[in-house]
């Protein structure tokens, strides 16, 4: 059970659709008396499970903006095996030019932090990013090494706070920390969840009661019956630049080779 | 009947282009020397290289890898006659070169690549005592760039555990400064000739074992081949008028290595070793070894370090090693990325007796998806018998353009 950062924030779309077109009212109904009695961690874990797949691909496209002006674009292209805990993935950079071919390899585990490589062609070399070093932003976007990560959800406490609506649709806010064997470099983070699909919207990260990272997932859209976000919005509030990432060519279940996403293939890919 | 055909014919491109990588640049660099040097007066050279890197890949199992390089100069250190390199031998830098060219052969954990590759060892990042073959172009010695190898290697590899054997059929040299321009220091004026090299027959071996754990990675290594740094044999000719004679050769040598990383939790410790043995009589046997600390802290990133040399035979008079230069030395890197398009880094070597320093301050700004330019800033001091004091004339200015595509 793990807590997905932001590349795999999805949901499966578990009702039938006639039923949900026939019995919409006495579902959604249900659904909001469920909540009540449901805790936070049961939120997050149906939020999760609902985004299981065996394998996940994409191309992104990042657009880094300072002051309301896009500075920089690149492309990668994601692929990912495994679910949660257990995964694996590898996004390499495909542009602009001067950026093609590096790549970063993340490992993640059920019972730690992940292991990540990055791999630079202009130096032949594959680095290993430590953890104290994952604060750090990935290749001058918005998001921190941190960020691309999976978190599991046995690391974490979980509250539930109350709903609120973000962009009219009502939402479980959740607020969840790092237990204290947990080596992270917010000290809190809060998540809201849809309720009708369990898909979630934003994450808001916290450094010292402080907002430092937001995340906001748009244009939900249902792929092969998972519900995804084609476009992800991260906002560093303290350097006040943001990085909106935009997902093409979403494939779920694509046969994909472990063997593909370990520290030698890394280097041979090149 | 033609349809489907034409059909097939205009997709074949589409296809190909699929499993078509290529990238490449093209890259304008100009050095200001503000002081002469004795053999060269020289202050400003300019540079011109395009490279243009392929790979295909028709299958999951093979890959085509190709690159070449085209450069010329304002300087002679690139040779004027238009012609393919291949080894990698000549004194000065070819005009065109193939820089690699190789097939890869992958089925599950099996990788076999054949033909003109880069093979990269050890984990440090300033010295890599380890890295036996991975010569470089040395013709200015602190701006280098790497020369690929022509081998075979064979990998097999997990998630924690890889082993990496390669061949090399014959050396490929590191290409050393001309005698005739700034980068080889000359004591006084006196004539010199220079008679070349004498290059050795036969292959060279390697392997490595490499580890990745959850707390530590590690691996292990052994080469059996040549150095490719140069000793230089050195004769006085007093006919028909007194000059000195220098000749470079390649001694064989064997390394027994490893290096280590681990990731502690304010700091990454990374540390190289190499032991240098050799059969012949005017190589020296040393250890060469490089303990760095490495820490990423918001946009700044961090790299201090010790290289040091321990001589337990010492036979050698004259040699061209940048290596074992920049040993009994501390060394540091720091870098901070000020946005997505621009940087700084500052680089600095400095020997532990004071005797020779450099340093370099960079800044590299992106313009576009194309573009980025760079300015760097590099101050050499020191005494002229210390490897990096001998350049204490060549602090330089350079300026770097160059546009990727």
């Amino acid at each position: 059970m793990t807590l997905p950062r932001l590349i795999c924030l999805a949901g499966r779309n578990q009702t039938r659709a006639p039923l949900a077109v026939r019995c919409r009212l006495p579902l959604f109904f249900f659904l909001v008396c469920a909540a009540f009695t449901q805790d936070a961690r049961q939120i997050v874990q149906e939020s999760q499970k609902r985004g299981q797949v065996k394998s996940q691909k994409y191309d992104g496209l990042l657009q880094v903006q300072e002051s309301e002006r896009t500075v920089s674009e690149k492309r990668w292209q994601y692929q990912r095996i495994g679910s949660y805990g257990a995964s694996k993935s590898i996004l390499r950079f495909t542009i602009p030019p001067e950026v093609k071919g590096v790549a970063l390899l993340i490992v993640n585990h059920s019972d730690r932090a992940s292991d990540q490589w990055m791999w630079t062609p202009a130096i032949g070399r594959e680095r290993r990013i430590a953890l104290q070093d994952r604060s750090t932003r990935f290749f001058g976007t918005d998001f921190s090494f941190e960020d691309l990560e999976e978190r599991d959800l046995d690391q974490f406490d979980f509250k539930l706070l109350g709903e609120d609506d973000v962009a009219g649709a009502k939402c479980w806010r959740i607020e969840y920390k790092p237990r204290q064997s947990r080596a992270s470099q917010y000290s809190s983070s809060m998540t809201w969840i849809r309720q009708d699909n369990y898909v979630s919207v934003q994450v808001d990260a916290y450094v010292k009661n402080q907002v430092a990272r937001r995340l906001k997932y748009f244009n939900l859209e249902q792929i092969e019956g998972i519900w995804t976000a084609r476009s992800v919005e991260v906002t560093d509030l303290r350097r006040k630049s943001r990085t909106l990432l935009k997902l093409e060519k979403v494939e779920y279940n694509v046969p994909l080779k472990e063997e593909n996403f370990t520290v030698p293939a890394l280097r041979q890919s090149q | 009947m033609i349809r489907p055909a034409v059909v097939a014919l205009l997709a074949a491109p589409l296809c190909f282009s699929q499993n078509l990588e290529q990238r490449g640049f093209l890259d304008s660099s100009t050095y200001f020397y503000p002081r002469a040097a004795s053999n060269d007066d020289g202050k400003v050279v300019s540079q011109l290289l395009l490279r243009y890197e392929v790979s295909y890949k028709p299958s999951a199992h093979w890959r085509f890898s190709g690159g070449v390089d085209f450069r010329t100069d304002s300087h002679r250190q690139v040779d004027r006659a238009f012609k393919f390199n291949w080894w990698d031998r000549s004194m000065a830098q070819p005009a065109a070169a193939v820089r690699r060219m190789s097939v890869a052969y992958t089925s599950g954990r099996l990788n076999l690549e054949l033909g003109k590759q880069f093979i990269r060892w050890g984990k440090a990042d300033i010295l890599n005592p380890t890295d036996r073959f991975a010569p470089r172009e040395y013709m200015n010695v602190v701006d280098t760039d790497f020369l690929a190898v022509t081998a075979a290697r064979l990998t097999y590899g997990t998630q924690s555990n890889s082993i990496d054997l390669v061949f090399t059929p014959r050396l490929t040299p590191s290409r050393m400064p001309l005698l005739d321009q700034r980068w080889v220091v000359l004591p006084g004026n006196f004539p010199v000739d220079d008679l070349g090299a004498r290059f050795p027959g036969g292959g060279q071996y390697g392997a490595r074992w490499d580890h990745v754990g959850q707390r530590a990675e590690f691996s292990l290594s052994f080469f059996d081949g040549y150095n490719h740094l140069p000793l230089i044999d050195a004769a006085l000719r007093p006919l028909p008028f007194p000059a000195a004679e220098v000749q470079r050769f390649y001694p064989r040598i064997r390394t027994y290595g490893g290096d280590l990383t681990i990731p502690l939790r304010w700091v990454s410790v990374k540390s190289e070793a190499a032991y240098f043995t050799s059969s012949n009589p005017k190589a020296d046997e040393y250890l060469l070894y490089v303990v760095q600390l490495e820490r990423q802290a918001g946009e700044w990133f961090f790299v201090g370090g010790y290289s040091g040399e321990v001589v337990t035979t010492r036979r050698t008079i004259q040699d061209f090693a940048p290596d074992r230069g920049l040993s009994k030395a501390f060394l540091g890197r720091a870098g901070y990325t000020i946005n997505a398009n621009r940087n700084i880094a500052f680089e600095s070597a400095v020997r532990q007796n004071g005797h020779g320093s450099w340093a370099r301050l960079e800044y590299s700004q992106a313009f576009g998806q194309h573009w980025r330019g760079t300015v760097g800033l590099n101050w050499i001091r020191g005494e002229p018998g210390d490897f990096l004091g001998q350049y204490y004339r060549n602090s330089f200015l350079s300026l770097k353009l160059r546009y990727s595509f």
